[in-house]
């Protein structure tokens, strides 16, 4: 049993609930667990993005227990990023929470399961890391938080809303509950708190129809992403991005 | 029919001692109420003795067996006299009440089929229960064990029909003992007639036993002809002493030779679970209510847990100095019985909107469902819970404010990004996951409420160029729906602006006319010289523009 907790892949809280309550027993002394025996099920630590090349460039998708950072500037696709990790999570049958402080989230499109995605609005930055950090305590499994709205510099030392000592916390906050942590932000804000670092650049738009004439219609765009910085990984290369346009 | 009957002798003393149970072992005296208690103790200590005799004038009720020489009906000064050290509590009305459903739940946790014939004394159908749980000893002991987890100290008789089951009951009193336990009293007893024996229990008994089921003009009647017990009822004709007593003692005879013919009458149990308690001066801080709160709770875990029971709802209602009651309902986001969890939306609640008036009385209902089970995950990491899922919430919103907590939800309406809030209550994970999909599209980040803005148009009416109205970060940006709330966004963000590199539109939308607020826009896909596309609106009636949304 020792050496089952040490794979990792038994969470020791739900393993001591289930002993006190008598659901489980304990094995007795010399039980096997050599190498034979049979493979139990493992965690799957990761949550896919629902977007391959990312989840390959990422050895799976979003890590449980890491800080995410989305870098992005607006309309390079960083909030339709954000939608897809919330979207392949939720009808993965995860409970996310989307902490919004911008307000900016739309509801009308059917890629996320709703019904599994709690929907916060703070009025400013410090309740947005207060949020995040209940919402880990929470046990929720992906944690989104939006910051597109802030200023595209980062202030030198932070500001005394979002500095290194609030990123340091929050990414403490993950690895200890067990949620996986993505935040969208202009420029870099969690630095190197962030185990993972995605940066998106804009690439052309797509109009289809002649420029001038009546009918012509947005039909998406395009962007380029990276895996610029991943612990235990290494940085990809450009990942194409196709970001098609549902008309309203 | 086999009759078991609950009773809890000195309810108003088990009430009291339910919700101080540290006072179980020391002389304690419940009064009338009536004067303010603090009153009633600084005039123990006698610093209030000059005060008011018609507060003097107040009656024992009844007393713990350490208050030696104090009985029911003494006057509180005659009970002070004889035992100095004596405390005291008046009767509280919340105490009783929920001292009396408790003990109906306690019965309805062995059958459903019970009637209470008065608060604390109830009758219930037994009748199979041997096949459940054991022979009729063991059904006794269980009923006394279901009354001491909800932390009251009875008396269970059981016999063939109602008033014998009473009177074993209360034959069973020398036993009881009054014990302290983590919650509350212990020390019940039982007295069990077996079938066919209800006679020669009933033979030995003293009519007096009886003085509150016989009027007292025939219990003196009786004594007048030197009949004192039943038995000796029982070897008289019945038809002589009904002729010389009057119809009452037939009724009594045929109860003295065991015939009791008293039919049940089932009554459904109490929908709501509450439990209350008057406080002895107004309370407008957080910290003492707490510890009310902590203690009601506790008992009504130990109720939802003897019914195998959650509360689906709670309910909060505070008295307040001047006899108002402030009604509040808490949202549990699922099925819950976790004290501390309740505890936390108590307070979350309580900070959040504090009373305007210092409160005197808190009750505490719970509207209770069915035991949801939560089942644990043994490979992989556990889940929110519907416990923490509820607690998460109201701290959000404890947070953020009301209103802004909850699970997104498309209005039906024609309006351009509308979107509102319902109340969070995930699904159960689903046994098998639906496969991931990647569904990379442009989003679009909502401008709410939408930024106004000055576009130059082209002879064709086509958007050229795009003007906004400054930062938002001096305030100075115009807002269609002004809220007047101040966001985290505003402070910092920047409207787009800049040269119109690609367009697409007019889209027009003509809708709810119908209302005060109708809907006639032209909308615009742009793509700005600086890279942004943004979804920009034109009032069809003013020709003022909007800026709806980025696409991201």
């Amino acid at each position: 049993m020792t050496a089952l907790l040490n794979r990792r892949v038994i969470d020791p809280e739900a393993l001591g609930e289930l002993l006190r309550s008598g659901q489980v027993r304990r094995a007795p002394p010399g039980w096997p667990d050599s190498p034979g025996s049979p493979e139990l099920p493992r965690a799957p630590r990761q949550l896919p993005l629902g977007v391959p090349a990312f989840d390959a460039a990422l050895g799976g998708g979003l890590t449980r227990g890491w800080l995410h950072e989305i870098i992005a500037p607006p309309s390079a696709g960083g909030t339709a990023l954000l939608r897809a990790a919330l979207g392949a999570a939720t009808r993965a049958g995860e409970l996310c929470a989307l902490i919004d402080p911008a307000d900016a989230f739309d509801p009308a499109p059917s890629d996320i399961d709703l019904r599994r995605l709690l929907w916060v609005r703070p009025r400013e930055p410090a309740q947005a890391l207060r949020a995040v950090e209940i919402a880990l305590e929470a046990r929720f499994a992906l944690v989104a938080l939006d910051l597109g709205a802030l200023p595209t510099r980062r202030a030198p030392h932070g500001s005394p809303d979002l500095n290194d000592l609030k990123w340091s916390r929050l990414g403490r906050r993950a690895e200890r509950h067990g949620g996986a942590v993505l935040v969208l932000t202009r420029s870099a804000q969690a630095g190197s708190f962030a185990q993972v670092t995605l940066e998106l650049q804009r690439g052309a738009v797509r109009w289809e129809g002649k420029a001038g004439l009546p009918g012509r219609l947005l039909r998406g765009a395009s962007s380029v992403g990276a895996v610029a910085r991943a612990r235990r990984l290494s940085p990809s290369g450009p990942l194409p991005l196709l970001l098609p346009l549902e008309q309203r | 029919m086999r009759i078991a009957c609950l009773w809890v002798p000195d309810l108003p003393l088990v009430a009291t001692l339910r919700a101080e149970p540290h006072l179980a072992r020391l002389p304690l005296a419940v009064v009338q109420a009536g004067s303010d208690l603090a009153e009633a103790r600084s005039s123990a200590t006698g610093a209030g003795r000059t005060r008011g005799a018609s507060k003097m004038m107040r009656h024992v009720l009844a007393c713990t067996p350490a208050a030696e020489g104090v009985s029911r009906g003494q006057t509180l000064a005659e009970a002070r006299a004889i035992c100095p050290g004596l405390q005291i509590r008046a009767l509280s009305p919340e105490r009783v009440r929920a001292a009396a459903q408790a003990a109906l739940e306690a019965a309805g946790a062995l059958s459903p089929r019970l009637e209470e014939k008065e608060p604390g004394l109830i009758h219930l159908d037994v009748e199979g229960l041997e096949r459940l749980i054991g022979d009729e000893r063991m059904v006794a002991r269980e009923l006394v064990r279901a009354a001491e987890r909800v932390g009251l100290c009875a008396a269970v008789g059981l016999a063939q029909g109602k008033r014998v089951a009473s009177l074993a009951a209360r034959a069973a009193l020398p036993d009881l003992a009054l014990e302290v336990t983590s919650q509350g009293l212990s020390g019940g007893a039982f007295r069990v007639v077996p079938q066919g024996e209800e006679r020669a229990f009933l033979e030995a008994l003293p009519l007096l036993a009886l003085a509150d089921l016989i009027s007292d003009e025939l219990l003196h009647g009786l004594h007048r002809f030197g009949l004192h017990t039943l038995g000796e009822v029982a070897r008289l004709a019945p038809g002589p002493l009904a002729a010389r007593l009057g119809p009452e003692v037939a009724a009594l005879h045929r109860l003295a030779r065991g015939e009791d013919q008293g039919a049940l009458v089932p009554q459904p149990l109490p929908e709501r679970f509450e439990e209350g308690e008057e406080l002895e001066w107004g309370l407008s801080t957080l910290e003492p209510l707490l510890f009310v709160w902590k203690a009601l709770l506790d008992r009504l875990a130990q109720r939802l847990i003897l019914r195998g029971l959650m509360a689906q709802e709670l309910l909060l209602q505070l008295q307040l100095e001047g006899g108002g009651w402030d009604e509040r309902r808490i949202d549990l986001a699922g099925p819950t019985r976790e004290v501390a969890s309740l505890l936390q939306l108590l307070r979350l609640h309580f900070e959040g909107q504090p009373p305007e008036s210092p409160v005197r009385a808190v009750r505490l209902c719970v509207v209770p469902t069915r035991e949801v089970l939560e089942q644990l995950p043994l490979f992989g990491p556990r889940g929110a819970s519907a416990t923490q899922l509820a607690a998460a919430v109201a701290r959000l919103s404890a947070l953020v404010g009301p209103g802004r907590v909850g699970r997104p939800v498309a209005p039906d309406s024609h309006r351009p990004f509308a979107a509102r809030m319902e109340k969070f209550a995930p699904p159960p994970p689903p046994i098998l996951p639906e496969p991931v999909q990647a569904q990379l599209s442009l989003a679009a980040r909502a401008l709410r409420p939408p930024r106004h803005a000055e576009v130059r148009c082209d002879g064709q009416g086509r958007p050229t160029l795009v003007i906004s109205e400054g930062t938002l970060a001096d305030g100075s940006a115009t807002v269609r729906a002004a809220n007047g709330n101040r966001r985290f966004g505003e402070d910092a963000g920047r409207l787009p602006g800049g040269r119109v590199v690609g367009v697409s539109g007019p889209w027009r939308t003509l809708a709810e006319w119908w209302t005060s607020a109708p809907i006639s826009l032209d909308a615009y896909d742009l793509e700005l010289s600086d890279g942004l596309l943004i979804r920009a609106s034109r009032e069809t009636a003013s020709g003022a523009w909007w800026i709806e949304a980025i696409y991201d």
